[in-house]
């Protein structure tokens, strides 16, 4: 077995890594971990007031401090049943324009560009691309000022609090950052037609599904009441559960999530498939000319579509700042009274849907749930790294697997510290099977599963395999035929590893065993079964997860009852082993 | 490379980023940081990391895995300054304010019985609790001007500027009303300086962000608290939010008053 690994992905916010196992021609299992350790943060807030809810919880993340910012105040004024004034709401806004100018001028020019100019980092670009890296900083540092005039500081700003600001910015101020942002604009439209025009590497076709925030109105923006899917289907701020579905995977401190038992996408891609048609000026104008339907099941279009955000917000930061001036001056600061109360709040961070649900119980924090994007994306990002690696494998690019993956994982901006750093390639070991069975009995004892055609020659393996297994006294195996009458044993017992029986030709030397989960095989292109479909199809993710296939290569498929002497060898291995474990 | 560079990497524990992105907020000094220093190693913002020796390391982060324990003793060995960078290195961050029995409960509330495949947690903790240190420069994050003042003075082979003082002393020169005298609880003058007291400019209380204040007169200050009507444990209590292990020392004082 090989394991192709970037155990410190480089250029992303935060400690963590991606790994794929290669056994022979098959990437048996793709990891992406997070080194970050535990914070739990959640925790830390229980029993603090929640004026200091406020200032904490938002240290989950740097990148994304005024976004979790946001989103823990939109949590508690909804909890605690507070209006913030208008010129509040639109500050507000202008803040978090503030943080995408910052974090996409980061992430866009720095992180990703090198990748497609072939540089190790944004410095040594900077020789032949001065004047991009230079404007590229410059409006980083914009979008760092405009947090700071609002917020106070440029990472974790204490200025905004419940109820509004604990002092509002002085009109030229205000005035100074429209001014500049008119400025920008000639460098904005090259940003989009650089990042735009790129021409991103394929990734072979992996269509998700999107899920951003609903501003509304049908109007674009970075936060709202409710969530869209690219289903066209919305849900409340309350009922965010019935999206994400978090769960708590050995492998990362991050937990990851999934939409009816699928993993989904969140993040600037997102937001361009769900909302592009809603924009507007010269972001809508731009939509136009450059989006098509492969941005939708390519991760690589993040980077076009966070250029259409940087246009965007350029473009909304004049209108805002006229708006704040036309306000009356009021308090800066709404009272409050209520002392007890649950509320959540949506935003979108720069890299997607961020919840936070906050409850009060006599004046104090009494639970908090913070979903943050990455932990959403991760298994998307586990599905297009196996694909992508997949891919390459079957062309001969071994070689190219590892740089594919950490560009792919680095297309999310993963931000690591708010989920819990990233690319590894392994080869398996000789038999790895064997090991990978041991693993598997571990969790749980197997039920088994025979497949395929008995007077195609070796494609028997899997009924001659199961009726042995049988006749050995191992419980529970089915043969395909057998499947309707024990429905329960294979889809409903999710703790229950499974395991197929198959002949599966992975273009392997005759004989070769390889077992790999399930949800791998179906992104596989170069793998296929007549069964596989109806069975995924009935079963869920986590079951999916939990359900694998012992494939045995086969040497011939032609007509006849014999299985060729390979074959036969290779039953007699996966018999004794399994004899073994189940005496163990 | 310049062989007359100081050879220096940045590395991150676990925490927030704020820290290590807070250099590359430097954007107007990133290019002359980057020519006038050897950055060795700096994971958030090149690939082609090399990990020798060094003439400083800047740690940002807490320790909470096993894995970090052993990263930090390596970076300890590679060189010859080490510099806890911001507030999780130099006390823990927010993260290390629940004792060892409180962080088992949470842990297990929250990650259940799942053993970690790829590490083992362990309680977070500044990184003095493992290795010797230094210098430390802490903040939540670490102020620009304040890493700049650093930078500067390292570079020129000058000792670090030290800011021993609390919030207050800024903040008088800041010409702020004292919100003390307004009967809000602001925690100034217990915490370090170094934001540019930058909650009291805004009419907020001082969230005690820096953590505690070395040239604090914690005796001086009960009785100044307590004079003035302020509750002792609710104050205690905001404190331990940014001081995460270095809480306990500080209010050692404090406790003897009391009594």
């Amino acid at each position: 077995m090989k394991k192709i690994s970037v155990d410190h992905l480089a250029r992303v916010e935060g400690n963590g890594g991606i790994s794929a196992t290669i056994d022979g021609k098959i990437v048996s299992d793709v990891k992406f971990s997070i080194y970050e350790g535990p914070r739990l943060i959640e925790k830390l807030t229980i029993g603090r007031t929640p004026e200091e809810d406020v200032s904490m919880s938002p240290r989950i993340c740097a990148i994304c401090s005024v976004s979790h910012k946001n989103a823990v105040l939109r949590a508690m004024e909804n909890a605690l049943d507070v209006k913030v004034s208008p010129k509040s709401y639109l500050l507000r806004e202008l803040m978090h324009m503030g943080e995408f100018i910052e974090s996409h001028s980061l992430h866009t020019f720095y992180l990703a560009l090198p990748d497609f100019l072939g540089f190790p980092n944004a410095i040594a670009m900077a020789s032949k691309y001065e004047f991009e890296v230079k404007i590229a900083l410059e409006m980083k540092h914009f979008g760092n000022h405009i947090m700071k005039t609002i917020n106070g500081r440029y990472i974790h700003g204490e200025n905004a609090v419940i109820g509004g600001f604990g002092k509002y910015p002085a009109r030229e101020e205000l005035l100074q950052i429209k001014t500049r942002a008119i400025h920008f604009m000639p460098f904005v439209f090259k940003t989009v037609n650089l990042f735009c025009g790129i021409d991103y590497p394929d990734c072979p076709d992996a269509p998700t599904l999107y899920a951003c925030c609903e501003p509304g109105d049908n109007k674009f923006g970075f936060w709202g009441d409710e969530i869209l899917l690219s289903t066209g289907k919305t849900f409340h701020r309350d009922d965010y559960k019935k999206l994400t579905n978090e769960f708590v995977v050995s492998h990362s401190f991050a937990k990851h999530s999934l939409y009816q038992d699928k993993p989904y996408s969140v993040g600037a891609l997102a937001r361009i498939v769900n909302l592009g048609e809603r924009l507007e000026g010269e972001a809508g104008k731009m939509y136009k000319k450059y989006y098509s339907s492969k941005w939708k099941s390519n991760p690589f279009f993040h980077n076009a579509a966070r250029s259409l955000e940087i246009l965007y917000s350029f473009e909304r930061i004049p209108e805002l700042v006229d708006e704040i001036l036309k306000l009356k001056e009021d308090k800066s600061i709404v009272d409050y009274s209520a002392e007890n109360g649950k509320g959540t709040g949506l935003v979108e961070a720069p890299r997607g849907l961020l919840i936070h649900h906050h409850e009060i119980t006599d004046k104090l924090v009494s639970q908090v749930d913070i979903i943050t994007p990455t932990a959403q994306n991760a298994e998307d990002i586990e599905r297009y790294c196996h694909v992508a690696a997949q891919k390459l494998l079957d062309e001969g690019k071994e070689d190219q697997i590892r740089d594919r993956m950490d560009i792919i994982v680095r297309a999310f901006d993963p931000c690591i510290s708010c989920s819990a750093h990233m690319a590894e390639v392994r080869n398996a070991p000789k038999n790895n099977w064997k090991m990978q069975l041991e693993e598997v009995t571990q969790k749980g004892d197997p039920a088994f599963i025979g497949v395929g055609n008995p007077t195609l020659s070796d494609d028997g393996a899997g009924i001659k395999l199961a009726r042995e297994l049988k006749n050995a006294g191992i419980q529970d195996v089915l043969l395909e035929s057998e499947i309707e009458q024990d429905e329960d044993l294979w889809i409903n017992d999710s703790d229950r590893p499974l395991i197929f029986l198959d002949a599966v030709d992975f273009n392997e030397d005759p004989g070769k065993v390889t077992l790999l989960p399930l949800h791998l095989i179906l992104n596989n292109t170069s793998l296929s079964h007549r069964l596989l479909p109806t069975v995924s199809g009935l079963i869920n993710y986590s079951k999916m997860k939990n359900t694998y296939v012992l494939g045995i290569q086969p040497d011939s498929l032609q007509k006849g009852n014999q299985l060729s002497a390979p074959v036969e060898k290779a039953l007699n291995e996966i018999r004794e082993q399994l004899t073994n474990i189940r005496e163990q | 490379m310049n062989k007359d560079k100081l050879k220096i990497g940045i590395y991150e524990l676990t925490g927030c980023a704020g820290c290590a992105l807070l250099i590359t907020d430097c954007e107007m000094e990133l290019i002359d940081i980057f020519n006038a220093a050897d950055i060795q190693s700096f994971l958030m913002v090149k690939s082609d990391n090399i990990e020798g020796e060094l003439d400083i390391a800047l740690v940002e982060g807490s320790v909470t895995t096993e894995n970090e324990i052993e990263e930090l003793k390596d970076i300890r060995e590679r060189a010859k300054v080490v510099v806890a960078f911001g507030l999780c290195a130099s006390v823990g961050g927010i993260q290390a304010r629940f004792g060892n029995k409180e962080w088992k409960e949470n842990y297990q509330k929250i990650y259940g019985d799942m053993e970690m495949t790829h590490t083992k947690p362990v309680q977070s903790k500044p990184i003095d609790a493992y290795i010797d240190v230094d210098l430390y420069l802490p903040g939540c994050p670490v102020g620009k001007e304040q890493f700049l003042h650093f930078f500067t003075r390292v570079l020129k082979g000058a000792p670090p500027e030290k800011y021993p003082r609390p919030v207050c002393v800024t903040c008088k020169y800041n010409e702020n009303d004292c919100l003390l005298n307004k009967g809000i609880p602001c925690l100034g003058p217990l915490t370090a300086d170094g934001c540019g007291s930058i909650c009291p400019n805004h009419n907020l209380p001082c969230t005690g962000c820096w953590g505690p204040a070395e040239g604090a007169n914690p005796t001086s200050e009960y009785f100044l608290l307590k004079e003035k009507g302020f509750d002792i444990e609710a104050i205690k209590k905001r404190m331990s939010n940014y001081s995460g292990t270095k809480l306990a020392e500080f209010f050692e004082q404090f406790k003897k008053e009391s009594k």
